[in-house]
């Protein structure tokens, strides 16, 4: 009886407990909580996400609180400059260099990412992608026929599409000014312009929310087309009856989610601890089993074709250097001629 | 007499100016010093510049922003002046019919975010609202018959917002007002309209132009209807300048309190006007010792007129926002109104609000952090009130120094708290106390307001007893003073009680994820795509300050002191 239950214990441990340093496992629940600032969308990938970490490390309380980008980032910001750091643990994309700038991040290189790509991780261990991003368009199924939806940049600045337009204000590259910058770079900076005044003239409403809410607006019939949105979005929706699809408006933007620990976070064992968890195969298929698209090699994606090697497509990677030198400028070219 | 130190007055004076000047004084600092430099990433100062003004000057945009906060500011006042006149005139002056409707907007108004209604009304004017939806149908057309993202748009709401804070004030007026005048006219034969143009409204007409200024400075301010309706349509105001660029990577502080500097002058010309306006305004106060409860005009037939007026006031202004949510709360993903909606109705939402504990953190936090600030204001402006009512020393400075946080629209006032406990080595920012530090700063002139006018109605006669029959000033304050100051010292708390759960503007750049309060929270759902949960809590918590705004509006009747201590 006895050797049974040992080899059963040896057993969980060789299944669930291996891939975890227990050292950091005992430290993260002595601290007992975490607090995770993110930018994932709450009810698709951010609660499961907690709920699986706390089901699977019993103890330990992941709070999260999910914001955009650009209120994540100044929220750590001030926090930092008040020296009072409160979120141990948290998520971005590409305007993460804001805070490395700033030398808030701590240099954590999660052992369960080690077989990642190395462009889906910082060199120096400041990052870790967590899941990779497509942002393109998406339309109203009920109120244009898929035949008639723009499939191209030049179909898009169609005088038609004048005040049917929306997307998201949020002057980062998830918003407006990363689609002034795909243009931009796809087209050169000349005919770029060109374009971006001609597609300005439509009038595209900036709705002061999320991209994910700035697609149920286009589900409702509020608008007729979403810019700026993300292709598994539209999946996860349209799975649900939502009157939504999305289309290879090429380039798509590519993006990774940025995962990092604060340098002065409170609770720095279990803040790596759920890193971790996100980069293993056990958190990377939470993500996947809801429609998220895992940046480990070893966990695909449950519809393939929202990927650029399942489905097909052309992809603008813009990273957090490209970002940083760049995202300035068309931010300002935002101001100049979309306001 | 004795020397001044010996006086509890004196020290009294000293402590609660000391207080009031830790609390106002570096907010407008803060922003003037913010406004005049140049930052690093960390916020610290790195040099002088003139550069954020001559920025003002030069961009277009500026002057734009400023254009539309002052259109938009007119246009909201007018509304809602005309609305909540109109409703308030027929209900305090004449014989219409259902008047209790007109109330029940009033005070479930009161206890209402104002974020809760701008979204009801953004889906009820929206592009798949039923009002669009109605016209399509009608007509056969594709397009709008309202856009709502638009100036217009954004008026409308605004003034709904504001027109039953306008029927209870003016409300007061009209009430208040001696109707042997009017009796007078109507005797010699004048008409009810004759009356009512060349007797009520010139008698009311300072207190008109007051309040209109008083709305105005509250509307330039106004931050949830320029945020939620017009930044989609890229109508921008001074306010939500000032909020972008506060929320850009990296924030553009200069920017931001250069506007905040120009709002803030701008206010504060508007608030001397708005002094001399309501200073004059008491010398048409008609209230004589005399029984003066006016006899209702008759408006004969035109009382069902009157009657239609006040439902219409009420579905308008408050029915139909309550309903939409009621709608929004139902539906799994917002969709317009129709039979197929039906059909997908569901409590998920409540099911959500009750079960996810969030929800009670977050009410409890409001509850909180509202109630603390409420106590803080009444307990300083106690003291103040009644040093300034009895021209005591300082009075004049302490009364100047509780008032000063009229100038500051919310959402400046929020960026400057933030921008003070960012550099104080305090543990303060991302706590529920900034929060509350904010609001004390900023609802203390109501608490003022209340206060002082409640001591210029005690008679100096009875502390001059109390004081002949040997009790010390301590003495006198707790046993004369605080126990006939209590009804208006309850009606202040309960009000700002009431309004701090409201706004949004001030909180909504303070709270951090460990302390958010329901208006920013209702905010962070609509931003994040949450409509339906988001109206769900809405309607729940709608009841509850329902329940704390009708405990405020009977005892505010029943005490004798009005709306705003008026």
């Amino acid at each position: 009886m006895r050797a049974i239950v040992v080899a059963l214990l040896l057993m969980t441990h060789a299944v669930w407990g291996a891939e975890f340093d227990p050292a950091l496992v005992d430290g993260a629940r002595k601290e007992g909580t975490a607090t995770w600032y993110t930018g994932l969308i709450v009810n698709q990938a951010a609660r499961p996400l907690a709920e699986a970490f706390q089901a699977r490390f019993p103890g330990i309380k992941l709070s999260y609180a999910r914001a955009s980008n650009t209120e994540t980032t100044l929220k750590i910001l001030n926090e930092g400059r008040a020296g009072r750091t409160a979120a141990d643990v948290f998520d971005v994309t590409s305007g993460i260099y804001v805070l490395l700038d700033a030398h808030v991040v701590a240099a954590y290189p999660p052992h369960s990412a080690a077989h990642f790509a190395p462009e889906y991780k910082d060199k120096d261990g400041y990052w870790t992608a967590s899941n990779l991003y497509f942002m393109t368009l998406c339309y109203n199924t009920n109120l244009i026929k898929p035949a008639d939806a723009p499939k191209t940049f030049e179909d898009l600045a169609s005088p038609r599409w004048a005040g049917k337009i929306a997307w998201t204000s949020e002057l980062a590259i998830t918003g407006p000014p990363g689609f002034i910058g795909n243009v931009l770079t796809t087209m050169g900076q000349d005919a770029g312009m060109a374009y971006l005044r001609r597609f300005a003239a439509l009038k595209p409403a900036a709705l002061p929310i999320s991209p994910r809410a700035v697609m149920d607006q286009v589900i409702s019939g509020e608008y007729a087309i979403g810019m700026q949105i993300y292709n598994h979005h539209a999946a996860i929706s349209a799975a649900v009856g939502a009157p939504v699809d999305w289309v290879k408006l090429e380039p798509l933007i590519g993006l990774f989610s940025l995962m990092g620990v604060l340098k002065d976070a409170p609770h720095p064992n279990a803040a790596r601890l759920f890193v971790e968890y996100v980069m293993s195969d056990e958190g990377q298929k939470v993500l996947a089993d809801n429609d998220y698209l895992p940046s480990s090699p070893t966990v695909p994606p449950r519809i393939p074709g929202l990927r650029p090697d399942g489905g097909g497509f052309k992809v603008n990677y813009i990273s957090p250097l490209m970002a940083r030198d760049e995202l300035p400028k068309w931010t300002a070219i935002y101001q100049e001629i979309f306001r | 007499m004795n020397n001044a130190l010996a006086d509890p007055r004196v020290i009294i004076a000293v402590g609660v100016g000391a207080v009031l000047v830790a609390l106002m004084v570096p907010p407008l600092w803060m922003l003037m010093q913010d406004s005049v430099t140049t930052t690093d990433a960390f916020g610290d100062i790195t040099g002088f510049t003139l550069q954020h003004f001559q920025k003002l000057v030069i961009e277009k945009r500026a002057l734009i922003s400023l254009w539309n906060s002052l259109l938009f500011a007119a246009g909201s006042t007018v509304l809602s002046l005309l609305t909540g006149g109109i409703l308030a005139w027929l209900v305090e002056r004449t014989n219409a019919p259902l008047k209790v409707l007109a109330y029940l907007v009033a005070i479930i108004s009161m206890g209402t975010p104002y974020v809760l209604h701008v979204i009801a009304w953004l889906f009820l004017l929206g592009k798949v609202g039923p009002l669009n939806d109605l016209w399509r149908q009608m007509t056969g057309e594709t397009g709008v018959l309202f856009n709502v993202n638009s100036m217009a748009g954004m008026i409308l709401i605004e003034g709904f917002l504001w027109s039953p804070l306008v029927f209870l004030l003016l409300g007061s007026t009209f009430r208040n007002a001696n109707a042997d005048m009017e009796e007078a006219a109507r005797m010699s034969g004048a008409s009810v309209l004759d009356t009512l143009r060349r007797i009520s409204l010139p008698l009311a007409m300072p207190s008109l132009l007051a309040l209109a200024l008083f709305v105005f400075i509250r509307a330039i301010g106004g931050f949830e209807v320029p945020a939620l309706v017009g930044m989609p349509g890229r109508i921008y105001v001074l306010t939500t300048d000032v909020y972008e660029s506060t929320v850009t990577v990296p924030p553009d502080l200069g920017h931001a309190a250069a506007f905040s500097i120009v709002m803030v002058a701008i206010v504060a010309v508007l608030l001397a006007f708005y002094g001399r306006l309501s200073r004059n305004a008491e010398r048409y106060h008609s209230i004589t010792g005399k029984g003066f409860r006016p006899r209702p005009f008759d408006l004969g037939r035109g009382r069902w007129i009157a009657g239609g007026l006040i439902v219409l006031n009420f579905v308008v202004v408050l029915l139909l926002p309550l309903l939409t949510l009621g709608w929004m709360s139902l539906l799994p993903f917002l969709r317009s109104i129709s039979l197929a909606g039906m059909a997908s109705l569901t409590l998920k939402n409540y099911r959500a609000v009750f079960t996810a504990h969030g929800y009670v953190d977050l009410a409890i936090n409001s509850l909180l952090v509202a109630a603390g600030s409420a106590t803080a204001i009444m307990a300083i402006t106690a003291l103040a009130g009644w040093i300034a009512g009895r021209n005591g020393p300082g009075g004049r400075i302490l009364d100047q120094l509780a008032t000063l946080s009229l100038v500051f629209p919310g959402i400046c006032l929020g960026v400057a708290v933030m921008e003070v406990w960012l550099r104080v080595p305090l543990p303060i920012y991302g706590t529920l106390w900034i929060i509350g530090i904010a609001y004390v700063i900023r609802y203390m002139p109501f608490g003022m307001r209340y206060v002082y006018s409640a001591v210029l109605q005690l008679h100096r006669e009875l502390e001059e007893a109390a004081s002949v029959a040997g009790a010390g000033t301590m003495t006198t304050l707790r046993r004369i003073v605080a126990p006939l100051l209590t009804p208006a010292l309850v009606a202040g708390w309960l009000f700002i009680f009431l309004i701090a759960n409201k706004e949004l503007a001030i909180a909504v750049l303070l709270a951090s994820p460990h302390s958010q309060v329901i208006a920013v929270a209702i905010f962070d759902q609509w931003v994040n795509g949450q409509g339906g949960e988001l109206a769900a809590f809405g309607l729940i918590w709608t009841v509850l300050m329902t329940i704390i705004a009708t405990v405020f509006f009977v005892f505010t009747r029943r005490g004798g002191v009005d709306v705003y201590g008026n």
